[in-house]
């Protein structure tokens, strides 16, 4: 009797408060735990055109937020790089065969076509956790690790910030640095800068394993406007040294006179059709940025619009504007329309190709075309949507196209009728899912 | 209502935030008037001077009333609005000052549901009893609020009158009202728990700030009124989500009545709960 | 050089600016749309990460929002 009594108090109360209040119909109750934890998930595909490189991606953040502002992010990154990618020969009228990295084949090019490189196959493993806490009233801190591995590099890195408001939290002021340490056990040794490119067999002109360190620090400052403005400002220093070549990547070495790679006289077994040598770049990297960034409200609409530059003492300087406009449908959607346009300068030792002329080599060259002149463009369109259940999702879709030439006064006889500058096209695709506990 | 009493609403609207303040004050203000056993001259002090006489309710005090009966029925006698006169003998002050055995044994005398006829309208004490009504009456305050806002306006409000809360729909732009319950012993700090309320009541009833202790026994403040005691093994607070503030009060104070068994209690009742101990 | 005097003089009068305009800004009460999700100066960090990566990869510069990032082979 008891027991069964105890089951429907929650019942007879029910009732008997309905008499109690007048209320004829009552709502049933909405409450649940604060969400601890914002899970954060996305599957990204990026596909360039040309069968060139393409890349799945699978993507975590979580973050714990604990009382007092406190919170631990934790994330982890998988994935999984297919696809070949230019080496930095030139194309040529006629095929050309290349040793590959590890020494231990050649795969050839057809005419008229850019070598690519397609011993790219590489699974990258990333994870960074990072905790923030509130120091005192006005000062928050935030302190990182970070890591990575592939097959031939390893990453590992810290960083801490701290950052302080002023004028009713108006301002904040803020200062962080990273350091990091990164280590190439490139397949087969990296190269000797500058060698020539041997038969298959000969790894005499490959050294060991290569690290370079990289340290950063950044300075900014955020302003609130208004009520539906608000601006940041950053700058940013990071500096560079160590191996800072890509092992993989070459320059066609031409004639003088044809600008056609040099021929090679053929070995005793399978090696490389004509004269390349292995880039090299500066052992040291300077760079300085200013980064300003908007969010601006109009009545449900937020636009974010952003603008870096950069310099360093590779001779590089870049302008990066990025917009993204929100337009909120209804009160559970959004589109987001997305442009951003980026522009480059080359480095100060980017070469098309070297010259067979006798004369000393320069001290450094690359012909990658990442160091080249280009303009790239991005648009793309998300759209997200929270669900029943309060979490969301969105998806996107964008288009990159890179657009650059080589410097007309490298280019040289023939090549100056071919265009050996690589143009890129990508698509983007990303679904996201984020959702808390 | 004895704690501070807030409306919270998220509207751009300042003219009709302060119409629903005036109204959910002016309510307040009529339900304290009208109930509280320290004004003289409202119907509980005309039913606890009334020294054995027989005294005609209205319709709101007799709903009161039938509640208190029901709730008396529910608890196996242990929710009992006629056992605040043990509050003479006890005083929660964090001292370790416990009333006398004989002194608790007198006062029971005068203390018991049972004791009393309601035969509504009509109620009649037992000379030397007294009713307190401040066992629901703060919870039903606030679901007399929280239904004036309602019918007032469609944007989300919530009704907190000193940690007993109604809400009646979302802020505009957050998930729900954020709600975090006190740690007993640093009233500063947090229990860790945030609740997300968006509609319907909450209500914690504990030990937090009302208490004795001595001989490293700790006495919660609600008593038993049929041994004169306070409950032995309650949680240090119970907090309850239902649909309407009384129902979760109710339901909190019944865990608390409880003991030991409150969780297993709440369990039983299904009803989303906190208990701390 | 020159173009980093530059910049490093206009990034410190930015600053001066910004913490000397002590009479700009809101009020506690008024951080109502401040306080969106969709007002953060980072609203996905997922998603800002993962283009970071991208753009790190296929061009000479990064960072500028965050630290510079990278740690991988892929630039």
């Amino acid at each position: 009797m008891r027991e069964k009594k105890g089951k429907s108090i929650a019942a007879t109360l029910a009732t008997a408060t309905c008499s109690l209040l007048g209320n004829t119909v009552s709502e049933p109750v909405q409450a649940q735990e604060e969400p601890g934890w914002d899970f954060n998930t996305a599957l990204l595909f990026y596909d360039e055109a040309d069968d060139r490189v393409q890349d799945i991606s699978l993507n975590f953040l979580a973050v714990r937020t604990f009382d007092d502002d406190r919170s631990l992010s934790l994330g982890l990154t998988i994935d999984t790089l297919t696809g070949p990618t230019p080496t930095g020969a030139i194309p040529f009228d006629s095929a050309q065969t290349f040793t590959r990295a590890s020494g231990l084949s050649t795969y050839t090019t057809a005419a008229e076509q850019i070598p690519l490189d397609d011993t790219f196959l590489d699974d990258r493993f990333a994870i960074s956790a990072s905790w923030q806490q509130p120091l005192g009233r006005l000062f928050t801190i935030n302190a990182g690790l970070t890591g990575s591995s592939e097959y031939d590099y390893t990453h590992i890195g810290a960083n801490v910030s701290l950052s302080r408001d002023f004028n009713k939290r108006n301002t904040t002021a803020s200062i962080g640095l990273a350091i990091a340490q990164d280590d190439m056990d490139t397949e087969g040794g990296a190269p000797i800068p500058l060698s020539e490119m041997l038969e298959v067999g000969n790894l005499t002109n490959k050294m060991g394993d290569q690290s370079k360190d990289v340290f950063d620090v950044v300075l900014g400052v955020t302003q609130v406007i208004n009520r539906n403005f608000l601006v940041k400002l950053n700058y940013s220093f990071s500096d560079s040294s160590g191996y800072l070549n890509d092992p993989y990547k070459f320059l066609s070495v031409v004639d003088p006179l044809t600008g056609d790679p040099v021929a090679v006289l053929p070995g005793p077994g399978p090696g490389p059709s004509h004269l390349n040598r292995y880039e090299n770049r500066p052992d040291s990297r300077t760079k300085h940025s200013l980064y300003g960034q908007a969010k601006y409200y109009m009545n449900g609409k937020v636009l974010d619009a952003s603008y870096r530059f950069m310099t360093d003492d590779w001779g590089i300087d870049s302008h990066t504007v990025d917009l993204h406009y929100r337009w909120p449908i209804g009160d559970t959607s959004y589109l987001e329309p997305h442009f951003r346009f980026y522009t480059q300068s080359e480095a100060d030792f980017y070469r098309v190709s070297l010259l067979d002329d006798g004369l000393p080599l320069p001290s450094y060259a690359s012909a990658d075309y990442r160091l080249g002149e280009f303009d790239a463009i991005t648009v793309g369109l998300k759209y997200g949507w929270t669900l029943a259940s309060g979490n969301e999702m969105s998806a996107r879709l964008e288009f990159y196209s890179q657009d650059g030439d080589a410097p007309r006064n490298q280019l040289i006889g023939n090549q100056l009728s071919r265009d050996p500058y690589p143009d890129l096209e990508a698509i983007i695709a990303q679904f996201s899912f984020r959702f808390g506990h | 209502m004895g704690s501070p009493c807030e409306l919270l609403t998220d509207t751009d609207d300042k003219s009709s935030a302060e119409q629903l303040l005036d109204i959910v004050s002016a309510e307040a203000w009529r339900v304290e008037d009208k109930f509280s056993r320290y004004l003289p001259g409202n119907i509980t002090a005309q039913i606890n001077t009334s020294n054995g006489a027989t005294v005609e309710v209205d319709d709101e005090t007799g709903d009161l009333l039938d509640f208190a009966e029901t709730l008396h029925q529910l608890s196996d006698g242990l929710f009992d609005i006629t056992s605040g006169i043990l509050g003479k003998l006890w005083h929660f002050d964090g001292s370790d000052k416990i009333p006398d055995g004989d002194d608790v044994k007198s006062v029971l005398k005068h203390v018991g549901w049972t004791r009393l006829d309601w035969s509504r309208p009509r109620l009649t004490l037992f000379p030397g009893m007294q009713i307190d009504l401040g066992g629901l009456g703060k919870e039903y305050a606030v679901d007399r609020a929280g239904n004036l806002v309602a019918a007032q306006t469609e944007a989300g409000c919530l009704v907190n009158y000193g940690g007993d809360l109604v809400a009646t729909g979302r802020p505009k732009d957050a998930a729900g009202w954020r709600v975090g319950i006190e740690e007993p012993d640093d009233r500063s700090a947090l229990a860790g728990q945030v609740i997300r309320l968006v509609r319907g009541g909450l209500a914690t009833s504990g030990d937090a700030r009302r208490f004795l202790k001595k001989g490293g026994i700790r006495y919660g403040h609600i008593l038993n009124p049929t041994t004169g005691w306070p409950i032995e093994g309650s949680p240090r607070s119970v907090t309850v989500a239902a649909d309407t503030c009384t129902q979760a009060g109710m339901l909190a104070t019944l865990a608390m009545l409880k003991g030991a068994a409150a969780e297993d209690f709440l369990d039983q009742q299904e009803v989303r709960h906190w208990c701390l101990r | 050089m020159r173009s980093v005097t530059r910049m490093v003089f206009v990034a410190q009068l930015a600053i001066f600016a910004a913490t000397g305009c002590s009479s700009m800004g809101v009020e506690p009460w008024e951080r109502d749309v401040l306080a969106k999700e969709e007002m953060q100066l980072v609203v996905d960090p997922l998603e800002a990460g993962i283009d970071d990566h991208i753009y790190f990869s296929k061009e000479a510069s990064s960072g500028g929002r965050g630290f510079g990032g990278g740690g991988c082979g892929c630039n």
